[in-house]
């Protein structure tokens, strides 16, 4: 397993992204309010570069909303830039999709440096 | 480009025809090709600020959902040869057969004179700006349905142009369909120059059927109604009249519409046929019997849970000779090469569907291999 030092927390501000290159790979790394979150840039749509899409939230609408429209997931919900398909920053999982995922990598947190492991 | 971030996994000695790229050909760009007094139309509407695909008489839309934040932001546009070559080029596509971007909707003019002079402006900036630079790009004639006399002018004027390869009839707020008898000169022209007429639609809200889809709250169900119904009304309409029994080497396509709908129609007309084959009397033999000698592009291709299931459907409707790979790059429903090579497909079908059945259709010798 590879530990790949990302630098301070602090330059990666709520809202903030960075694209990583390793080995060939590139990774978005996300801090979705307050987490920290990193997902390989690639959709599993049509392999389009999710992690350049914008951030932003999405409607949803459910039996407790009485099935009104609401704004949901503001600033998780990442659109890749190809299709628009909805990802939840917090999760990697498609919105209500068929089970896609964005694959995910763990970052940890050390005295306020990042690690990315892969 | 940022939007193409990985080369495709295409197998190098595999040649891919992309039968729908779209140009972005803003009025300012045509207007030094158009006749007056519409080139002063075009030169007004070079003066107004611009949207995409919104351009008041030029690009007729009507926006009807509430915008949200990054959403409806997919206006990629291509605007010159070297992009396009170099955008096909990183999706591995060796030849892109070029349509317009806002004359998609040229239909809804109900000035039969400007719309004529749209069309004669674009064809005339196609060949001039665009064919012959780079290779493996060609263009479709673009033949606009308010007069068909001048549409089928266009088609000889064009028709022994090496880089015109098809001729483009818009569905978009069409009236009359496809299948009406004064559409004859177009199908007349283009059969005897063997150039395949193909029918392509786009989003739209007006009028004219199917396009009247003001009640129907969301775009989910809008868009599939644009391009698909439209595609079905028109087939309909060719196979009733009986475009292809009447021209018998006129080579019929529908671009942007998937395929899944085909083994419908197919089976529903043959039913229907079995009752009311009097009131289609110039037919010689059951609908499915001419549709299974159009073609279809892929794009948008159907994405079935079991990927085995699209491999099933093309063999529904026979058409491993009369599928085309087709991307709509550059447009936000696109499909990129690799979501059809993916598909399970046997390997001979897929040469036949990414490239071997399209440059047979358009008369294009193979291209060099790619190193």
């Amino acid at each position: 397993m590879a530990r790949i030092p990302l630098g301070q927390a602090e330059e990666l501000p709520p809202g903030a992204r960075r694209l990583v290159v390793h080995g060939g790979i590139e990774i978005g790394i996300f801090n979705v309010n307050g987490e920290f979150r990193a997902y390989r840039n690639r959709c599993p749509h049509q392999l389009g570069p999710a992690c350049a899409g914008h951030v932003t939230g999405t409607l949803l609408a459910s039996r407790a909303s009485n099935w009104t429209p609401q704004w949901a997931l503001a600033d998780q919900v990442l659109l890749c830039p190809w299709h628009q398909m909805e990802f939840d920053l917090t999760t990697g999982h498609r919105i209500r999709g068929r089970g896609e995922r964005l694959h995910a990598y763990r970052i940890e947190q050390v005295d306020g440096d990042l690690y990315l492991e892969l | 480009m940022a939007a193409i971030s990985e080369r495709s996994s295409t197998p190098p000695d595999l040649v891919v025809v992309d039968c729908d790229v779209h140009v972005n050909e803003p009025p300012q760009a045509l207007a030094p090709y158009c006749d007056l007094p519409w080139r002063i139309s075009l030169e007004q509407l070079g003066h107004v600020p611009q949207r995409y695909l919104d351009i008041p008489g030029y690009s007729v839309s009507l926006a009807l959902d509430p915008p949200l934040p990054a959403r409806g932001r997919h206006n990629r546009t291509v605007t010159t040869v070297r992009q396009m070559r170099d955008d096909l080029d990183g999706m591995s596509i060796d030849i892109g057969l070029l349509f317009p971007d806002n004359l998609l909707r040229i239909a809804v003019f109900p000035d039969a004179a400007y719309a004529a002079a749209l069309a004669r402006a674009y064809n005339a900036w196609l060949a001039e700006q665009w064919l012959g630079r780079e290779a493996g790009l060609y263009g479709a004639v673009l033949a606009a349905p308010q007069d068909p006399q001048d549409a089928a002018r266009e088609i000889r004027r064009y028709g022994g142009h090496d880089g015109f390869k098809a001729v483009f009839l818009p569905c978009a707020g069409l009236r009359p369909l496809w299948g009406h008898r004064s559409y004859d000169p177009i199908y007349a022209a283009a059969e005897d120059l063997g150039l395949p007429v193909m029918l392509h639609s786009v989003g739209l809200v007006h009028p004219h059927f199917p396009f009247n889809v003001e009640q129907f709250d969301s775009q989910l169900v809008r868009h599939p109604i644009q391009h698909e119904f439209a595609l079905m009304a028109n087939l309909m309409t060719m196979v009733a009249s009986g475009v292809p029994v009447r021209f018998p080497k006129l080579k019929i396509v529908f671009t942007e519409g998937g395929v899944a709908w085909v083994p419908y129609v197919s089976w529903r007309l043959d039913k229907e046929y079995a009752e009311t084959r009097h009131t289609a009397p110039l037919l010689e033999k059951p609908p499915s019997h001419y549709i299974r000698d159009f073609y279809f592009c892929t794009q948008p291709i159907e994405e079935p849970e079991r990927p085995q299931d699209l491999v099933t459907m093309i063999g529904l409707f026979d058409g491993a000779e009369r599928v085309l790979f087709a991307s709509d790059w550059p447009h936000h429903d696109f499909d990129h090469p690799r979501e059809v090579l993916n598909a399970p497909f046997p390997p001979d079908l897929k040469r036949q569907i990414m490239g071997a059945n399209a440059l047979k259709l358009l008369g294009i010798p193979a291209p060099a291999k790619r190193s």
